[in-house]
């Protein structure tokens, strides 16, 4: 025991020096004394009793702290060094001898040095987000009167501080006045309140981590005033930076990729426009089977492996225009996060990524309108609040003109032909008081397409849904979602009036989730919670129009599915540098009536001749149940301050499956459900990983290799119908797959000069799977998937040339695609016939595209109608002729096979956006 | 529809964003493209027919490679032989009768010493067509087949042979000949000829998705308004083929591969399967499937007095007529008029008192129809 004292002491004045620099020129009292085993509310109070310190923590905070130290001239900050070493706990003394104890992050209570001598700093010209400057200025040199002149001397100003962006509460943000150095410091819930003469002030806000914002107010009696902060910018961006860098060294979760606004904007984009779905195929291990196509690859899993989420609603088809636009409208989206590996233990459903993209909820503060015009699209957004406590945000999009269609037209035979696409939010939130928050979000998009006078093509979005928060208490937070989304997609044939058709299909999901979070104590953090979605899909139908029509109605059986998954997930921190995430879920399926079950014999093929009997499931009757657990496992360890390695394992379940045999996502592909004879695909990846930072964290390195396993996937026999086919088993091969790779990253977050550089290399291959006797693809042996395309290089260059005037370089490589090219002729039955190489044994040429773009921001006045910025640039610079797709066609008798490139001439573009 | 949606999306991205295509010749790793091919059906009553030949590459401007000198045999599991004759260069032939309910096997030994051997064929008797027939609608004529397949016989395939009679642009029943006009013999007629076509596509159906086996009305063939088929009469021979279904699947598939391939949003190719092995490396590829059994035939006719007025357009004729210079009927005049052959005597004038004056002309092109089919009248052919 005695030793072990000794020993602290030793420690703690070792630790002190450390730790404690920044707070040393306060001239400590020495404290003597033993405090052997008590709560750290007793030695608190001890110490506040025989001393002039006084202590702010909270009772949570620290009621797991035995104390149990002797104490020898020690000074206090030497003290609390040994009791919360190896606790997220951390301190502050001020001059005033008051200690604040604070989890996870030190109350900052120092200004910058240069605090009072500048105002708006170089480092704020600096800033990347200027935009938010002269908000910021507006609301900086605003006069706020607060309440109505009387006889009192004194006021109490209380007021909630909350995120700019994020709108959630911020803690511990400090709100002083500078006169009397009068101070207040924010709760959990953002709350704060300051006691202040009557008359005018300067407020300062500060956040944790040291930046400023202020107000300038006139109080005259008790009222309210609150606070929404950035908490990214300027001084703090790069604060933010460098936390976001250290994130990526200590954040236990791999594999996963964080873009915002900010750097998406710097993208260069195809038509001009922010796109999400484009900006995320930036990152390493996301790639596209071609540009104009719908959906992507993560870590060689197919386009319907990622599970897109958009403020909790699913996003069956994340594009407009065959994926020349992505469906976000950009002024809606707050930020984007997409997990490759570490899926949170929240989501399941799709075996490849989750691209969680958030939307917004409203400033709090004013109306603000943003917006833009392009070459082919419009879009407006208005956001603000409605009260004190409700904020709400509408966008929307559209094409404005197809004139660019119509100038394409006089060279082609599209008479007649058109394109138009619009895309509607709506989301607000609204604050009941501390501990409930509803959020309701809304989104419906809808595209057309006429490429002759009879025939349109029409795919619609709807999604909607509404959560509740509950803060049940400082510890656990609940939160609950109910919502459904929609998608439809149809082609009205017109041709003529006998043969008028509609066909069209249709998923509907309704689902409601419930998600706790919880602080265990401050080494286990729980995440769980349950959640259920019932599937009911149209899988093809075609039908009549008109009197006239002789059309056949036909329908593919409807189906109906609920899938159902309970989870919990444990962030155990070990100690500082270790850390473990556990996560399990265990997923219940199953497949509902009424419907018809086919039973083939176990063991053979399935083919029509060993089909047993059919089966018919009234409304609601199980046909087919599918259960199993799914795994979320991951580990952290910090090797020293700059650098951390992780690994992770997990598994997952999917029931819904994109029955196509194209490449990309073609508007006719159809979602089917498991059922009796397809069986759910299962997936697992093991991933290991190296995070380092160079040069005082300027430049971020990573590397992650991965190896994923796939069973159950889905490929196509020789001649496979899959449109109306009511018996989609007879057309498809259970198959084996397999993806490895590994993705090299390095970042320049800061400077004039930043961006990334991303290396890929990543194979996805196919098996038949060897109890698939109907037939083997490739005898049987490995094959490359349809998007395997190993090497993929990325870079991002930004170089801010000045404040107002910035210019972005994209640079993409990819090896080309896969592909089966017919390698010899042949005369059968009377006509030449090809006869095709091995599945997928070549590939079209790579792909290589540099992009280039320009931004130009209005000028930096506070007072002016509009803030504008001009994007131009050019996609494609070098005209370099990608082929999307490699195609034969006899000319003259000769087989004569083309490339067809979508964008093969340099395009140019050009955005005007305004933010009011 | 399906080729139709795929399309037009095609024709939308190519318009909408400026693409283009560029000619592109992939490199192929493969060496030796030189499969060999076989075509053919046994019959378990009559004659078989088995072609073989080889593929070429695929940008080849070469004739596809006969296989001649080859020995193709049937056997029922190496107890008989029945050897094939070659009857034309590549194409082998036997007749003969089998028992249709054993198996067999055709055999291919090649001359440069390589052999093969198919999966076992196991025989499978067609149902008769049940009825061949013809609907006149807006369109033109379509012809279709019904028949009722049963347990065995559940996918179908069909083969025909088209002829009709067509009348060239301008009817002429005078020939030139040594420096006079006179009229032509029967034989010597070009104002009628038979034009055929005998390889035209395969209809495949699968008789197990209607009601008792049951096809009706099956479309084979659609001869659309204005075509020269119709002209005066028409003939058709459909071959029905009850085939099983790996086999049905192969022809399937080759259909699948040629009508699309390779387009944007079009499937992806399949592989063909065969049945036939090479037996010593099973894994050379063959291209072709043998299948065995017993065909149904049948022929109608289809006379145009059904359809008038039908009206025939034939492009090739668009512009003919009877030239209007007088040639007169003197032996040089004639001669130098006909006998470069580009221009033959279509009409004799005669005066009012009966006596020839001289002779129109019109281009051979236009006046001799065998210059396009033959005016040799089918064996089959029934006036």
């Amino acid at each position: 025991m005695k030793s072990k004292i000794i020993w602290i002491l030793w420690l703690s004045l070792t630790y002190s020096n450390l730790a404690f620099s920044q707070d040393s020129k306060i001239v400590e009292e020495k404290i003597t004394g033993l405090y052997p085993g008590i709560t750290f509310s007793r030695f608190a109070q001890i110490i506040e009793s025989g001393s002039d310190y006084s202590f702010y923590f909270s009772q949570d905070d620290v009621k797991d702290i035995q104390v149990n130290i002797s104490a020898k001239d020690n000074t206090l900050s030497q003290i609390l060094g040994v009791i919360f070493e190896d606790t997220d706990l951390k301190f502050s003394i001020d001059e005033q001898r008051r200690v604040f104890i604070t989890r996870n992050n030190r109350l900052n209570l120092e200004l910058p040095a240069d605090f009072f001598t500048k105002s708006l700093s170089s480092s704020i010209q600096d800033s990347l987000q200027r935009q938010m400057d002269i908000d910021r200025a507006y609301s900086r040199n605003k006069l706020y009167v607060i309440g109505t002149t009387g006889t009192q001397k004194e006021a109490l100003l209380q007021g909630t501080i909350t995120g700019l962006e994020t709108g959630e509460p911020v803690f511990g943000a400090v709100v002083f006045e500078r006169v009397n150095y009068t101070r207040g410091i924010s709760n959990e819930n953002g709350e704060y309140e300051l006691r202040l003469p009557v008359g005018r002030h300067t407020l300062f806000i500060q956040n944790l981590g040291g930046f400023v914002e202020q107000r300038q107010i006139s109080i005259q009696s008790d009222g309210i005033l609150d606070i929404a902060i950035e908490e990214n910018i300027i001084s703090l961006s790069e604060v933010t930076v460098n936390s976001e860098r250290m994130s990526n060294i200590s954040r236990p979760e791999m594999g996963v990729q964080k873009l915002n606004m900010q750097e998406m904007r710097k993208i260069p984009a195809v038509l001009g426009e922010v796109d999400i779905i484009r900006s995320i195929l930036t990152l390493p291990g996301v790639q596209t089977v071609g540009e104009a196509s719908v959906g992507f690859n993560v870590r060689g899993g197919a386009a319907d492996q990622n599970l897109i989420l958009f403020n909790h609603s699913t996003i069956y088809n994340p594009s407009h225009l065959f994926g020349l636009f992505s469906a976000f409208n950009p002024d809606m989206v707050e930020s984007v996060e997409l997990y490759k590996a570490g899926i949170p233990v929240q989501y399941g459903g799709r075996l490849s990524s989750v691209l969680d993209v958030k939307a917004k909820y409203g400033d709090k503060e004013k109306i603000r309108v943003t917006g833009g015009i392009g070459l082919l699209t419009g879009r407006l957004t208005v956001e603000g609040p409605i009260g004190e406590k409700t904020s709400f945000i509408i966008g929307g999009r559209s094409t404005y003109s197809d004139w660019l269609l119509n100038l394409l037209e006089e060279n082609t035979q599209l008479e007649g032909s058109n394109a138009a696409f619009y895309d509607l939010n709506f989301n607000f939130s609204h604050q009941f008081n501390d501990k409930n928050i509803i959020k309701f979000n809304s989104y419906t998009s809808s595209d057309n397409f006429r490429f002759d006078r009879d025939t349109t093509f029409r795919y619609d979005n709807l999604n909607f849904n509404l959560g509740w928060t509950h803060y049940f208490n400082e510890r656990l937070e609940g939160e609950l979602v109910f919502g459904r989304d929609n998608y439809e997609f149809g082609i009205e044939g017109r041709d003529n009036p006998s043969n008028s058709y509609d066909f069209g299909y249709q998923i509907k999901q309704d689902f409601i989730k419930v998600n706790f979070n919880y602080e265990y104590d401050f080494r286990h953090k729980l995440n769980f919670g349950a959640s259920t979605i019932r599937y009911e899909l149209r899988p093809g139908f075609i039908k009549p129009s008109g009197l006239e029509s002789i059309v056949i109605p036909e329908e593919v059986n409807q189906e109906q599915a609920l899938e159902t998954a309970f989870y919990l997930g444990d962030n155990f921190e070990v100690n500082d540098q270790l850390t473990f995430g556990f996560g399990a879920r265990y997923v219940l399926y199953q497949f509902l009536g009424p419907n018809t079950a086919r039973i083939y014999q176990e063991g053979l093929p399935i083919t029509p001749p060993n089909l047993i009997r059919e089966q018919t499931f009234g409304s609601g009757e199980t046909i087919q149940n599918y259960h199993g657990p799914e795994f979320r496992l991951s580990g952290r360890y910090i090797l020293n301050n700059i650098s951390s390695i992780k690994a992770g394992y997990n598994t997952g379940r999917q029931f819904i499956h994109l029955i196509t045999n194209n490449a990309a996502i073609a508007p006719t592909d159809i979602w089917k459900l498991s059922d009796t004879n397809i069986k759910p695909q299962w997936g697992d990846q093991v991933s290991l990983g190296y995070y380092r930072n160079l040069k005082v964290d300027k430049y971020e390195f990573s590397i992650e290799a991965y190896h994923r396993s796939m069973r159950n996937l889905i490929d196509f026999r020789s001649g496979a119908t899959l449109i109306l086919n009511d018996k989609v088993e007879q057309a498809v091969l259970r198959t084996d797959g397999r993806a490895y790779g590994a993705e090299i990253l390095l970042r320049k977050n800061t400077g004039k000069l930043n961006g990334w550089v991303s290396y890929t290399y990543s194979r996805s291959l196919l098996r038949t799977a060897s109890e698939e006797t109907a037939e083997k693809i490739n005898n049987g042996d490995w094959y490359p998937n349809n998007f395997d395309q190993p090497h993929n290089v990325v870079l991002i260059g930004n170089y801010e040339l000045s404040k107002r005037f910035s210019t972005s370089i994209n640079a993409n490589y990819n090896t080309g695609r896969p592909i089966t090219f017919p390698v010899a002729k042949f005369n059968y039955g009377g006509s030449e016939r090809v006869f095709f190489s091995d599945r997928n044994a070549y590939r079209i040429p790579d792909y290589f595209r540099i992009d280039l773009s320009f931004n130009i921001e209005g000028n930096h006045k506070v007072r002016k109608l509009a803030h504008s910025s001009w994007s131009v640039g050019v996609y494609n610079l070098l005209g370099r002729r990608n082929p999307y797709s490699v195609y034969f066609t006899p000319v003259n008798g000769i087989l004569e096979g083309y490339q067809l490139s979508i964008f093969a001439q340099p395009i140019p573009f050009i955005t005007y956006n305004f933010k009011i | 529809m399906k080729i139709r949606i795929v399309y037009f999306v095609f024709v939308m991205l190519a318009s909408l964003t400026q693409s283009c295509r560029d000619p592109f010749e992939p490199e192929l790793r493969e060496t030796n493209l030189n499969f060999l091919v076989v075509e053919g059906f046994v019959e378990v009553e009559g004659e078989s027919k088995i072609r073989l030949s080889r593929s070429t590459e695929v940008r080849s401007t070469e004739e596809p490679q006969i296989e001649i000198g080859a020995r193709v045999f049937l056997t029922n599991g190496g107890i008989e032989f029945w050897d094939f004759q070659e009857t034309e260069s590549g194409t082998y032939s036997l007749t003969g009768s089998f028992d249709p309910n054993q198996n067999y096997q055709l055999g291919i030994w090649l001359s440069n010493g390589r052999q093969y051997l198919t999966e076992a064929l196991e025989p499978i008797i067609t149902p008769e067509i049940e009825e061949l027939g013809y609907l006149r609608d807006e369109e033109g004529v379509e012809i279709f087949v019904s028949t009722k397949g049963n347990d065995e016989a559940q996918f179908f395939l069909w083969s025909y042979e088209e002829h009709w009679i067509f009348r060239p642009g301008v009817i002429s029943f005078l020939i030139y000949e040594s420096g006079g006009v006179r009229n032509r013999k029967e034989e010597e007629r070009i104002d009628r000829c038979w034009n055929s076509n005998l390889f035209p596509k395969i209809v495949l159906q699968n008789s197990s998705r209607f009601e008792d086996n049951t096809i009706l009305q099956r479309e084979l063939v659609r001869i659309p308004n204005q075509s020269e088929k119709l002209t005066q009469k028409y003939s058709i021979l459909v071959t029905q083929r009850a085939i099983n279904q790996e086999a049905f699947d192969f022809w399937e598939i080759l259909r699948k591969n040629s009508d699309d391939i390779g387009g944007i949003f079009s499937p992806l190719p399949s592989l063909i399967r065969s049945n036939i092995k090479n037996t010593v490396d099973d894994t050379e590829p063959v291209i072709g499937f043998i299948s065995m059994g017993k065909s149904a035939n049948k022929r109608i006719f289809i006379s145009v007095e059904e359809f008038i007025p039908w009206p025939v357009f034939i492009p090739e004729y668009e512009f003919c007529q009877v030239l209007q210079d007088t040639i007169p009927p003197a032996t040089d005049l004639i001669s130098s008029a006909f006998s470069s052959g580009d221009r033959m005597p279509a009409r004799a004038l005669y005066n009012d008192m009966g006596a020839l004056i001289g002779y129109l002309a019109a281009e051979t092109r236009c006046t001799d129809c065998t210059l396009r089919g033959t005016n040799v009248k089918p064996d089959f052919w029934e006036d």
